[in-house]
């Protein structure tokens, strides 16, 4: 990805000066970006966190960047490189300039992503950049979910000077702003992200002042040097082999409206010190603008490797230099100008968790048992009402714009915890949402409900934490406007771990209005607390908006109801303790239905758990398995007793182990000691295969009366019945039936 | 009446419970101060209140009976209900709250998973979780209502749904405490008053104990009050427990006066009336106050306190005898909503822990601490990682014969071996250079605190005078404190007490802060109505607290551009606003503003908005002044108790060691030299100097 740094690491740095000198920087970075969260108009920053304070060496290799948004992290780099590229002979880089840019071609994700980036002089020499990075909501343009095209997305800058020799140019300012809808509240951003600066810059020129120009440069080498040497030591503890995983979602078809599902498709190979990760096999580029820049792209791995693997390494480019990406150019996450990308956020959270997908496996072969969870991003489905809204509140002031309740979603189960609910994004893991309070004080809504959702979270043994689920009335606005899409009925961005579901199967997305009678039954006293309870006796219908999809209008007094992504379930959902499952049920996160059809725990009428039901439905359930088929000969399988040689064993799978090295090498299940073939060969082809259809398990049909499109495919062990692994399968986008996740070179 | 009564306090006590010790300072009416320290007894803290008092007692030449029947006031700093949260020792509490959002409290606005937590947890993404919650799921009931953010009532309360979910709570699941909050209460309290109407109805016995989010938050943010609301619950019990039985105990030997409960916003309530979690961080709050009293009687316009412990280092601004409030404050990992003095805390202090990183060989100090159990190396209490007051005693600054007044002896050798074998070695340092390396490190970390809140003050260091306290901060402040900036560091007599004394000289002081959203202008009547319900609501609080005249009121605006989240607060330089006083606000603030994140970033044309209102209420309790002493006939050489080597600027020096009770009023000295009493050690390096002043502070020039 990014080399190491031009600048030669210094013989010998003087470690209590270079401790003093790390804390320092870092402090000084926080300190920016204390102000910039301070400063900004932008909720989702302010509260969310959604932005970044960090320093570069001369060539833009950034030394260290502060908490906050990770995407930000990677991609300023790319801005700096190209900044010195496109304008240092002319207009020239001097003391004193700030640049602007928003570009996605050139680095972050989308024109929302706005970067402010700096040049530090020293006695009349370049001797580094800084950059406060920070998330805006409006850049002009058509509004949210209608963009085909970049030209669309608003104003696009590709470095302009926004302070010029220490003078803040108000020709530039009053351009940008007025492109937009609410020049104040991107101005205000603006001059956050301006203000950050100035105390990173002052800071900067302090340790220079401290410790002296060139310790200051050694540092910052060494600070990246000492990320890649992390990095390369974690990588090393880590057996080499090769690991994929297939991620789905879905995007607005520009010419049928209707949603086509799409998939990304990671193959992580990992050798020694260093690591691979290929996209081939990844969708083309689509017609919305759910596109991935490569910038973008690759800094969703960033985010990625930075939360999962090198979470303990420095925030520096240094921890990237082992690790290469390939990406087809005209894919989905590499896509060719002008397509739109205003959406590829969400399709660099699948990018995430297809990463994170591969390197969970990995580190679970390396015996990192405290590095794993399963998806942190999964949806039943997704279409229906966005989070994006147009229209005036009651103030008359234009909406804010988003509602980031995908900031609190529910995370991936863990080796020995459930997942924890409501627990954040792989953006910011530090971020947060906002007070219902709050919202209300700013946007034209009446909420009746944010609670945990029910069934949000993929069953396991251990169980992915569930999201939230919203149920709001729209109240004191006569022109909001939503973003809309199609529905898409198959699991986005799920995976699941060793036999648990990739997925919860609940949650309703949808526009909803009253009936008649709505206004006077709050008025009496009730209100519906749930999507459940306002469909059920007719309170609320599902609304299809005659538009189908793009901007949607949603009247005062309709209801909209929504849900976050929960995250994936681990292990076998049938070896969940069955009073963990009553208890699931009596807090709201999971239903009786899926007790009974998922975990095989059946209550009673006073909600306690039947023993002697639950056992005859675990039986059936396993039975059931067993119907299930094996796509390789059982001949070539073996039996538990003449399985595999004795020899080393390794771990790679919850369940499953490798028995022996080299040609010989087996693979066998830990629990019974039912083989599962060669270790060069797949293992899902030696287990009991069994596809579940999606209404099946959900018990319910799409909001839309639309068809499901996906299945869950489930594989057993045929010795024990087990379940090793259930993957998403979208027949229709085709790939690889059984795809080989795990291949450890023994 | 008793508080403001002419005749003046014979003696009043502050007391402070710490985690190791209980710490008393008493005032006499005469200005004399005098101080003792007891073990701190958790299972019954009474028990080292009571033996403190009775130190102070004996070192007064008194009987305990005529000491407490001398005393007209016990000021308390208790840490009773601090230590049922973070020990998760309080009552059953169930919650009540607005149908549909049962799960906010476990939502905990997602940012729960890392509140509390230091920057080095928060990256280990994929294994950090929630903490338990103080009200597990089974407890929480929803009841129909919906209050809009106007306050106007969208759903009317069910109250047959509340006498249900109240009786299933009491008589299903044996709650002691109910925590009630409601969307929007701050705004529009009726249903929260109904609810307690209800309960009081159904239990009208009183031992329900009852806490409405309503009453003790007037902000806007559910999560966060919803929590102030269980916390109050969930130690007010214990707290009020607590008081009654100390109370007993006091009266029982014979005091007759009364007993004031200090609270974490810097002032006294009535023990009766206190609001349990109000006296959370009364303790950081005791040291503020004790900051702002010697900042107004030294006369220092700005002043940073600087808190030294075994396990963290705190921060905070005295700045005209204020200090800010912290925003939404988190404790044990839990945001709340109480005006609670705005500290800022690192893991630094002399338990602190160093190593070093095998991959890259970085030398890394904290943030985590040995504690006191089992502490640094050198206690010989089981320790095996090397800390900071490991460094601190190889480095000759602190005495092995002499910590804690000799109470405790160090273990020099294991100490020098565990920093030779841990750090030096693979570092390729000596020892001492290691040990060296270890303080420079901390010292440069808490200097980078330091100057981050300054900084955030909109200020700069070299305007502040430094404030050092706590055990282990007199040692390593000109360490923090040289390349600050600042002029000058004092430690006072007081400094092993210091919360205690700032107790001990505190007022009676109520606060509210209200959430508001008035766009700018506006008319002042509307303000002055809100600042007048304000006062009226405080001065009532301090009527109950047997206050008859008037309070002194402070009044805060909080302003913010318009579609900003975050505001800042001003002090209004009005009792009341006019038209044109309301107009003026828009300059006040951006020259505020520009002072805090720089020129040209204010943005008037976005307009302004009023986001809150804050009032204190202020009664003035009879205290002693301080007493400057006379400068004496001054040999410091009668002072000197030893000498020994002490590291500074890469070697040894022989250090003359002073005893502190011994340098009078108007002595000097030059460094190098150590000034030791039982408590405090302060080093004074070469080129700084130190003085004692009229109060027998040490002043000294870094």
């Amino acid at each position: 990805m990014t080399g190491t740094t031009e600048t030669t690491a210094p013989t010998r740095i003087d470690p209590v000066d270079y401790e003093i000198f790390a804390h320092r920087l870092w402090a000084i970075g926080e300190e920016g970006r204390i102000v910039l969260q301070r400063v900004t108009a932008s909720p989702i920053v302010a509260q969310g966190g959604e932005c970044m304070c960090s320093f570069y060496d001369v060539g833009g290799t950034m030394i260290l960047a502060c908490s906050g948004h990770l995407r930000f992290a990677s991609a300023t780099s790319d801005a700096i490189r190209r900044m010195i590229e496109w304008f240092d002979d002319d207009p020239g880089i001097h003391e004193g300039d700030e640049f602007i840019i928003n570009d996605p071609y050139v680095a972050g994700s989308h024109t929302y992503d706005v970067m402010q980036i700096a040049p530090i002089f020293h006695v009349g020499r370049r001797v580094g950049w800084i950059a406060s990075s920070s998330h805006t909501s409006d850049t002009g343009g058509v509004l949210r979910g209608a963009a085909t095209e970049i030209f669309h997305e608003g104003i696009r800058i590709l470095g302009l000077k926004i302070v010029e020799g220490g003078i803040f140019r108000q020709d530039v300012f009053k351009t940008i702003v007025e492109q937009c809808r609410d020049p104040h509240y991107v101005g205000m951003d603006i001059k956050s992200r301006t203000a950050a600066n100035v105390v990173c810059a002052r800071g900067y020129a302090s340790l220079i002042e401290q410790f002296g120009i060139d310790f200051v440069q050694a540092a910052g080498a060494k600070l990246i040097a000492d990320a890649e040497a992390m990095a390369r030591r974690k990588l090393a503890s880590i057996p080499n082999g090769t690991w994929r995983s297939r991620i789905y979602g879905s995007a607005r078809n520009h010419a049928t409206r209707a949603s086509d599902p799409y998939q990304v498709i990671c193959t992580a190979t990992k050798r020694g010190d260093e690591l691979e990760l290929d996209f081939a096999g990844s969708s083309d580029q689509l017609t919305s603008d759910q596109n991935s820049t490569l910038p973008s792209t690759t800094a969703h791995v960033a985010i990625a490797l930075t939360n999962q693997l090198f979470w303990d390494v420095p925030w520096s480019d240094g921890r990237l230099a082992p690790v290469r990406i390939i990406v087809p150019e005209g894919s989905a996450l590499n896509c060719r100008f002008p397509a739109a990308c205003g959406r590829s956020p969400r399709i660099g959270q699948y990018v995430v968790e297809a990463v994170r997908e591969c390197l969970t496996k990995m580190l679970f072969a390396a015996g990192h048992d405290d590095d794993i969870n399963a998806s942190w991003g999964a949806f039943w489905y997704l279409g229906g009402p966005g989070f994006f809204y147009g229209g005036h509140n009651r103030r008359g002031l234009p909406n804010p714009q988003g509602l980031y309740d995908i900031h609190g979603g529910g995370l991936g189960a863990a080796p020995t915890r459930d997942g924890v609910p409501t627990g954040g994004q792989m953006n910011i893991p530090s971020g947060g949402i906002s007070d219902v309070e709050r919202v209300e004080l700013q946007y034209p809504f009446l909420y009746f409900s944010r609670n945990h959702a029910v069934d949000g979270g993929g069953a396991g043994r251990w169980n992915g934490g569930t999201g939230s689920a919203r149920l709001l009335m729209v109240h004191g606005s006569q022109d909001l406007s939503v973003d809309y899409a199609p529905y898409a009925g198959l699991p986005h961005g799920a995976f699941g771990l060793f036999g648990g579901y990739p997925v919860g199967t609940g949650g309703l997305r949808a526009i909803l209005e009253p009936a008649a009678g709505f206004r006077q039954m709050l008025a009496d006293g009730s209100y519906p607390a749930d999507a459940t309870e306002a469909t059920a006796d007719e309170i609320a219908r599902v609304s299809l908006p005659p538009e189908g999809s793009g901007r949607v209008p949603v009247p005062e007094g309709h209801l909209l109801s929504d849900f976050t992504q929960g995250g994936g379930g681990y292990g076998d959902p049938l070896d969940r303790e069955a009073e963990a499952v009553v208890r699931d049920v009596r807090r709201h996160v999971v239903s009786r239905r899926s007790a009974d059809v998922i975990y095989g725990v059946v209550l009673d009428e006073q909600g306690s758990l039947d023993a002697a039901a639950t056992d005859a439905r675990r039986v059936t359930i396993r039975a059931e398995r067993r119907t299930g088929v094996r796509s390789a000969m059982s001949a070539t399988a073996g039996s538990p007793t003449d399985a595999a040689p004795d020899g080393p064993l390794l771990r790679f799978h919850e369940t499953l182990e490798i028995v022996g090295t080299g040609a010989n090498a087996a693979v066998r299940c830990r629990r019974c000691g039912e083989g599962l073939g060669p270790a060069t060969d797949n293992y899902k082809r030696y287990a009991l295969r069994r596809d579940r259809p999606l209404d099946e398990l959900a018990g319910r049909a799409m909001p839309d009366g639309s068809a499901y499109r996906a299945v869950l495919r489930e594989y057993a062990c045929p010795g024990c019945a087990t379940l090793l692994q259930v993957d998403v399968w979208c027949a229709s986008l085709g790939g690889e039936e059984d795809l080989w996740d795990i291949r450890i070179d023994r | 009446m008793a508080l403001t009564s002419p005749a003046r306090p014979r003696y009043t006590i502050g007391v402070d419970i710490g985690g190791t010790f209980t710490d008393v300072v008493v005032l006499a009416a005469d200005g004399a101060v005098s101080t003792s320290k007891a073990p701190t007894t958790p299972a019954d803290f009474s028990g080292g209140v009571l033996d403190a008092i009775r130190e102070a007692a004996v070192g007064l030449g008194l009987g305990m009976a005529e000491f407490l029947a001398r005393t007209d006031l016990v000021k308390h700093g208790s840490t009773v209900a601090t230590n049922a949260l973070i020990t998760r020792r309080g009552v059953t509490v169930g919650l009540i709250t607005t149908r549909g959002f049962e799960d906010t409290t476990l939502i905990m606005r997602a940012v729960g998973r890392v509140d509390g937590l230091p920057e080095e947890e928060v990256r280990r993404v994929t294994s950090i979780t929630k903490p338990e919650p103080l009200v597990p799921s089974e407890r929480i009931r929803g009841v129909s209502e919906r209050i809009d953010a106007e306050g106007e009532i969208v759903v009317p309360l069910d109250h047959d749904g509340v006498r249900a979910a109240v009786r299933t709570l009491v008589e299903d699941l044996s709650i002691d405490a109910l925590a009630v909050s409601l969307l929007h209460a701050w705004r529009n309290p009726v249903h929260e008053a109904a609810i307690e109407a209800i309960v009081r109805d159904l239990y009208p016995d009183g031992r329900l104990f009852v806490s409405l989010g309503s009453r003790l938050s007037q902000v806007a943010g559910e999560y966060a009050r919803a929590n102030t609301a269980i916390a109050d619950a969930f130690v007010g019990p214990t707290v009020r427990r607590y008081l009654s039985s100390l109370e007993a105990q006091l009266r029982a030997d014979g005091f007759a006066g009364r007993i004031l409960v200090m609270q974490g916003n810097g002032g006294l309530t009535i023990h009766e009336l206190a609001t349990p979690i109000s006296t959370l961080q009364s303790g950081p709050a005791g040291g503020m106050l004790a900051s702002a009293l010697m900042s107004e009687v030294l006369g220092h316009r700005r002043a940073i306190t600087a808190d030294m412990g075994g396990t963290s280092f705190d921060v905070g601004i005295v700045d005209g005898g204020y200090w800010r409030y912290a925003d939404e404050p988190v404790f044990e990992r839990f945001r709340i909503l109480q005006p609670i003095t705005g500290i800022t805390s690192i893991g630094a202090g002399g338990g602190t822990m160093a190593r070093v990183d095998e991959a890259t060989g970085r030398l890394l100090v904290g943030p985590e601490s040995a504690g006191a159990r089992p502490g640094p190396v050198c206690y010989g209490l089981g320790g095996e990682i090397p800390t900071v007051t490991d460094a601190d005693l190889i480095l000759g600054y602190i005495d092995p014969d002499y910590f804690l007044g000799g109470r405790q002896r160090l273990d020099l050798g294991a100490a020098r071996a565990a920093i030779h074998q841990q750090l030096g070695k693979p570092l390729g340092l000596n020892l001492v250079e290691a040990a060296a390396g270890i303080v420079r490190i901390v010292d440069s970390k808490m200097s980078d605190l330091i100057r981050r809140e300054v900084i955030r003050s909109g200020r700069r260091p070299d305007e502040f005078v430094l404030y050092a306290f706590g055990g282990a901060s007199p040692v390593h402040a000109v360490g923090y404190a040289r390349d600050l900036g600042v002029r000058e560091i004092i430690v006072f007599p007081t400094s092993p007490v210091f919360s205690a004394f700032g107790i001990a000289g505190a007022d009676l002081v109520h606060t509210r802060l209200a959430t508001r959203a008035y766009p700018l202008p506006m008319p002042s009547a509307t303000l002055n109505a809100d600042l007048e319900a304000l006062e009226s609501s405080l001065a009532a609080e301090l009527g109950r607290d047997g206050l008859d005249e008037a309070p002194e009121f402070r009044r805060y605006v909080t302003l913010q551009f318009r579609r900003q989240s975050t505001g800042e607060e001003i002090p209004l330089p009005w009792d009341r606003f006019t038209d044109e006083r309301v107009a003026a606000l828009p300059d006040i603030f951006v020259e505020h503003y520009e002072r805090l994140y720089g020129k040209g970033i204010a943005y008037a044309e976005a307009g302004l908005d009023i986001a809150g209102l804050r009032v204190d209420a202020v009664g003035r309790v009879a205290k002693p002044e301080l007493r400057p002493t006379e400068p004496g006939v001054v040999s410091v050489g009668e002072a000197r108790k030893g000498e020994r080597d002490a590291w500074f600027s890469g070697r040894f020096v022989a250090t003359p060691v002073y005893d502190e009770a011994r340098l009078g009023t108007g002595a000097r000295l030059d460094g190098p030299a150590i000034v030791e009493s039982p408590f405090t050690t302060v080093v004074v390096p070469p080129g700084a100097s130190l003085a004692v002043d009229p109060y027998r502070n040490l002043v000294i020039r870094p």
